[in-house]
């Protein structure tokens, strides 16, 4: 559906033009800034893919549950209790790169899973909406972290509050040279690869496998889906847990990859964001990876049409819901009727 | 007065106050569910509500002002959420998820435009500052009044008025007021509105009535923790007043515990409204019904 994430991309721009203007900025100087510091030459791009990797993860996530008709708003939390797995073993474990960084990525998945996985359990087990439950489980997961890294897993080296470092063998590679190009001065690592790598999974699931079509059938169909013998509270809880896992995996790569240690800081929002970004990709893991890269731009030339041409960069969340807002009229759901009560 | 007994005392005043803004929140909750919308705009239109009441404050320097300047921001939102979720049919959780991320933003944006520093807003005049009771200013008093008397409002209006069971025909079976010549969509619309309104009150009293000041996603998930109230209070004003103020007591026995028991980190106490919110819609299996059209555009 090109129409659709087409059509919310360049609206997204038009609102942006709209913010700058309130701001008593040129649009012209507004998005010669947003460009030149997301796209103007190598430094800007890997800053702008390492924005569009930390968004494709949660908004995969976010997409895979939308899917199966569950509306996960909890991937902040999700990325944030993966990330602290993966920072809070990473912090003593030594060995290989090729043990441990996949075991902390896999760490990640296991966290957000269970995050996730609470919240579907809730659901499946007592009808607790998962709207509900997984917004307050992003509360209690921030107050878990911040006393974790206050605490028991601050580093005594720290000043702040954050785990110990990760050895160097536990960081995640450079993303590979193009040519002459090198990015091993830039925070750009292969995580993106592995992002994108998890977008054409998710694809092959949801469009080649039995278990990618009931969950399909559970989102668009849950009635017809549950009377040909779907197990639903089976689904929802899988569902949402797989949904935690790949947000998880986000929280992960940001640690192995970008901070190489866990804080609170992992995260200014992205779990949110990535609502946004799964509902312009319309739920389908490849357009989600083109949106993501969209509000990866926005994200990385947000900070530098700030400084250097005075629009708050706050605008962007402006821009990202008001691009939710429109994008409700779309349909997402079969109904509302079946869901928990909110 | 022995320490024990002051400590309750503490304990009562704090739930008091933490109760009013969620109490607000969830009495806007009730009407919109009741009139067959579901509001998860309520935390973007609390915080339109607290951004806007330290603008008005600080432009007029009065607080009252500030006040009617966050019941009415707020009672925007629930124009926007309410007319697309009326006329254009939209999905309300999507669009009610995409007010939230407005007005967040809206108000980030809004620090660095016209206060012209991100984090936080300078500080304005504080409603009713001077203590009436000990530990409550009169502000806050006259807050904690004028809650109760929306409760009771509501209670009357949805209970007792033609116009109340009307809206409550709406979330029930929209058709059926349309049989009886009315039309459900504007009763929805008008519903919203109130609902924004009473959250964009709530969202007022945080900034301005309990402190004097907007910070950065003050009004943390508290529009979320309402929606829980509407579910625990079984879509009743009164119920929802009471569930209101049992997460409110969560979130002052926090405050009272934090530092008093050496063992309990206070960084683990935040959690605790959180918990008790989601403790609360588990413990409900199969004994709750929302209004039956709630949630469903028509």
């Amino acid at each position: 559906m090109l129409a659709g994430p087409a059509g919310a991309l360049v609206l997204a721009f038009v609102l942006a033009a709209v913010a700058m203007l309130i701001a008593g900025v040129s649009p012209l100087d507004g998005f010669g800034a947003l460009f030149q510091g997301s796209l103007g030459g190598r430094r800007p791009i890997a800053e702008t893919l390492v924005q569009t990797t930390a968004l494709l993860f949660p908004a995969l996530g976010v997409s895979l549950a939308f899917r199966a008709g569950l509306f996960n708003i909890g991937a902040e939390g999700q990325l944030l209790i993966g990330g602290l797995f993966a920072g809070a073993v990473g912090a003593h474990f030594a060995g290989p790169g090729w043990l441990v960084i996949p075991v902390l990525l896999l760490l990640g998945m296991v966290g957000g899973g269970i995050w996730g996985g609470i919240a579907g359990w809730l659901r499946a087990r007592f009808n607790a909406s998962e709207i509900i439950s997984t917004l307050m489980l992003n509360f209690i997961a921030l107050s878990l972290a911040g006393y974790l890294v206050a605490g028991p897993l601050k580093s005594p080296l720290a000043s702040g509050a954050e785990t110990a470092p990760l050895l160097p063998s536990g960081w995640l590679p450079a993303f590979p040279s193009l040519g002459s190009i090198s990015f091993g001065d830039t925070r750009l690592t292969i995580s993106i690869l592995i992002a994108i790598a998890t977008a054409i999974v998710l694809s092959f699931v949801f469009t080649r496998t039995v278990f990618g079509y009931e969950l399909r059938a559970a989102g668009e169909a849950p009635e017809a889906a549950r009377r040909s013998g779907i197990n639903m509270p089976r689904m929802t809880l899988i569902a949402l847990a797989l949904s935690g896992a790949v947000a998880g995996l986000g929280g992960a790569a940001i640690v192995t990859g970008v901070l190489h240690r866990f804080n609170t800081q992992l995260s200014p929002g992205y779990g949110y964001t990535a609502i946004a970004v799964a509902l312009v990709g319309d739920l389908n893991p490849l357009w989600v990876c083109v949106a993501a890269f969209g509000f990866g731009i926005l994200e990385a030339g947000g900070l530098a049409m700030q400084a250097n041409a005075g629009v708050p960069k706050d605008a962007i969340h402006v821009i990202e819901g008001l691009i939710v807002l429109v994008l409700a009229a779309r349909r997402y759901f079969a109904t509302r009727a079946t869901g928990a009560p909110v | 007065m022995s320490a024990g007994v002051s400590l309750m005392l503490t304990l009562l005043f704090l739930t008091l106050i933490k109760s009013v803004p969620i109490v607000y929140a969830a009495l806007g909750g009730v009407i919109s569910e009741r009139a067959g919308v579901v509001n998860i705009g309520l935390e973007g239109m609390m915080t339109a509500g607290a951004f806007s009441a330290v603008v008005f404050t600080n432009l007029t320097g009065s607080p009252i002002i500030g006040l009617i300047a966050g019941i009415f921001f707020g009672a925007v939102l629930g124009f926007v959420l309410g007319f697309a979720a009326t006329f254009f049919k939209v999905d309300q959780i999507v669009a009610g998820v995409g007010i939230n991320l407005v007005a967040l933003g809206g108000a980030a944006y809004g620090l660095v435009l016209i206060f012209n520093q991100p984090g936080a807003s300078p500080q304005v005049t504080q409603l009713g500052p001077g203590q009436l009771l000990p530990q409550i200013t009169t502000g806050e008093t006259a807050m904690i009044v004028l809650g109760l008397l929306c409760a009771f409002g509501l209670n009357w209006f949805i209970y007792r008025t033609p116009w109340g069971l009307r809206i409550q025909a709406c979330g029930e079976n929209p058709r059926a007021v349309t049989d009886a010549g009315l039309n459900p969509l504007r009763l929805r619309l008008y519903s919203v509105i109130a609902s924004g309104a009473l959250a964009g009150l709530g969202g007022a009293f945080l900034s301005i009535c309990e402190v004097n000041l907007y910070s950065d996603q003050m009004t943390a998930g508290r529009g979320f923790i309402a929606l829980a109230a509407v579910i625990f209070g079984r879509w009743t004003p009164w119920g929802a007043t009471g569930a209101a103020v049992f997460f409110g007591f969560f979130e002052a026995l926090q405050y009272v515990l934090q530092g008093r028991i050496s063992w309990l980190p206070s960084d683990a106490m935040q959690a605790l409204p959180y918990l008790a919110a989601l403790f609360a819609i588990a413990g409900l299996v199969g004994r709750v019904r929302a209004p039956a059209a709630d949630g469903v555009p028509y």
